[in-house]
């Protein structure tokens, strides 16, 4: 063997041992302490003016009727124990929902946003998942952006007449590709030393491809089969919070 | 049922006062983001490691498991920023693939090396404290600095939640399992979205269930918890502002000697 097979040897084991390696495919949490200071800052700022809609909006809410604070509190959980479960993947990998997508559409985009910003806290403390630092890019990729889009297919689809199934089932995919669109720029803004900007977001956008294209597939399923169960066991609970009451 | 939230509550440190242990690692991560030096990572690491483990009482490997949580979004980052395809070959490794190098150059590794150094020693500060202060003391810490009522309101019950609703499921979980509810894929995606539809399902009876009594109770909008309290101790603070101040020289004579 020369040297430039051994290397090549080389290179290939490393890559095997690499991918043998990666333990889990979760939702894209940008984890603690990846983004520079700027970034975190920057990324926190542009979630605010959602926050504070999203808080002004419950408040408004809740002075007129105090049970939705327990309800809403109930969802928030909810979400948090979706996004925590392992959901059946076809590699064996564990891997988690976002159920950001389930919650936009049952509980409007509003809603979500605050939800969203105390399930990422509370994952990022309880489960380590993302961080504290990076808790507002998070919060805007995942609470905001994705929740929005995922809204914004449901109403369009509603208003196109699309099947109720497919319309949920486009709304969850969308919505989580576009999260994942959404961190890959975030991750490319920051980290983009030797190459240029579109270069860096499309090699954040190529590497998590292989796990977050088939999950997004997978939620969107997934919600689109609870959203099914649901209209079969829940329509009083669905008509409370909104979901049903607008359809008719 | 979740790891840290179990761990947290046998801590050693459970005791020194909150709001402490939340500034110190709250000033710690700030550095480590800001600085982004190896040296200072490494300081950092061992510090609250050493902290966590052997002050906090945390099992060693189950530290070291925890601390491999983030290792997937770790190897995916690292790669998407040191590969490199180009025409030129690379520095540090290449890999000739017909006209093109597969490769990585020297800045871009060592850019990799200090990423992963600060990410992991921000890592450990995250489960410093997520390992030595329980939820609600959080909450009560977030309370001081005024974070709005609304939310703390809402914090609060999404955690008292959050336990409810994970007995439901893994019960729920248990029965699907004994009744052979993931044998292949079809069924297991069939049994999550079943368990999902009937979480949400019992959580709305629980939370109307749970109002009712809370206003039979004279709920009136805002929960009152009785806090321990664990007051400052001066030699507490001398030691987490020493460190911090440790952390802090490392940080400054690594900049002046570059």
């Amino acid at each position: 063997m020369n040297g430039k097979q051994k290397r090549i040897l080389a290179v290939c084991g490393a890559f095997a041992l690499y991918f043998g390696l990666i333990p889990a495919a979760g939702a894209m949490h940008i984890m603690e302490g990846y983004l520079p200071v700027g970034f975190c800052v920057l990324w926190g700022v542009i979630c605010l003016p959602f926050l504070a809609a999203g808080l002004i909006s419950i408040r408004k809410v809740i002075n007129e009727n105090r049970r939705v604070l327990i309800l809403l509190a109930m969802s928030g959980a909810f979400i948090f124990v979706i996004s925590s479960l392992k959901i059946p993947s076809w590699t064996g990998s564990c891997s988690h929902m976002t159920g950001t997508g389930l919650g936009a559409i049952l509980f409007g985009p509003v809603a979500v946003s605050i939800l969203g910003l105390i399930v990422l806290l509370f994952q990022a403390i309880l489960l380590a998942h993302g961080g504290l630092t990076t808790l507002g890019a998070n919060t805007f990729s995942m609470a905001v952006a994705g929740p929005l889009v995922s809204f914004g297919v449901y109403k369009l689809g509603k208003k196109l007449k699309v099947p109720l199934y497919i319309n949920v089932f486009l709304a969850a995919f969308l919505g989580d590709l576009f999260t994942y669109c959404v961190t890959a720029v975030q991750l490319g803004l920051a980290q983009h030393a030797d190459t240029t900007l579109p270069a860096a977001i499309g090699r954040f956008l190529l590497v998590f491809a292989p796990t977050q294209l088939p999950l997004a597939v997978i939620e969107g399923l997934l919600t689109c089969m609870i959203v099914m169960g649901l209209e079969t066991y829940a329509k009083p609970e669905l008509r409370a919070v909104g979901f049903l009451k607008e359809a008719k | 049922m979740i790891v840290i939230d179990k761990l947290c509550y046998q801590s050693g440190l459970r005791h020194v006062n909150a709001g402490e242990k939340f500034a110190f690692a709250m000033i710690t991560l700030l550095l480590c983001v800001v600085s982004r030096s190896i040296a200072c990572a490494c300081i950092v690491l061992a510090a609250t490691g050493i902290l966590t483990v052997w002050k906090g009482g945390i099992p060693v490997f189950r530290y070291l498991k925890l601390m491999t949580v983030p290792l997937a979004f770790l190897q995916l980052g690292t790669l998407a920023i040191i590969i490199d395809v180009s025409k030129t070959r690379q520095d540090f490794l290449a890999l000739p693939l017909g006209d093109w190098y597969v490769g990585v150059t020297f800045s871009s590794f060592f850019y990799a090396l200090q990423l992963i150094g600060t990410a992991l020693a921000a890592v450990s500060c995250l489960y410093f404290l997520s390992l030595s202060t329980p939820m609600p003391d959080i909450l009560n810490v977030l309370r001081a600095i005024h974070c709005p009522a609304l939310l703390c309101e809402l914090m609060l019950l999404i955690y008292r939640f959050i336990f409810i609703l994970m007995e439901v499921a893994s019960a729920i979980t248990i029965s699907q399992h004994s009744r052979l509810g993931n044998r292949n894929y079809r069924t297991s995606l069939k049994s999550f979205s079943a368990l999902a539809s009937v979480l949400l399902l019992r959580s709305f009876k629980r939370a109307n269930a749970l109002y009712d009594a809370m206003e039979a109770r004279c709920y009136d909008g805002t929960i009152r918890v009785l806090n321990e309290s664990f007051p400052p101790k001066a030699g507490e603070i001398l030691c987490f502002a020493l460190l911090d101040l440790l952390f802090l020289a490392v940080m400054v004579l690594e900049r002046i000697q570059i």
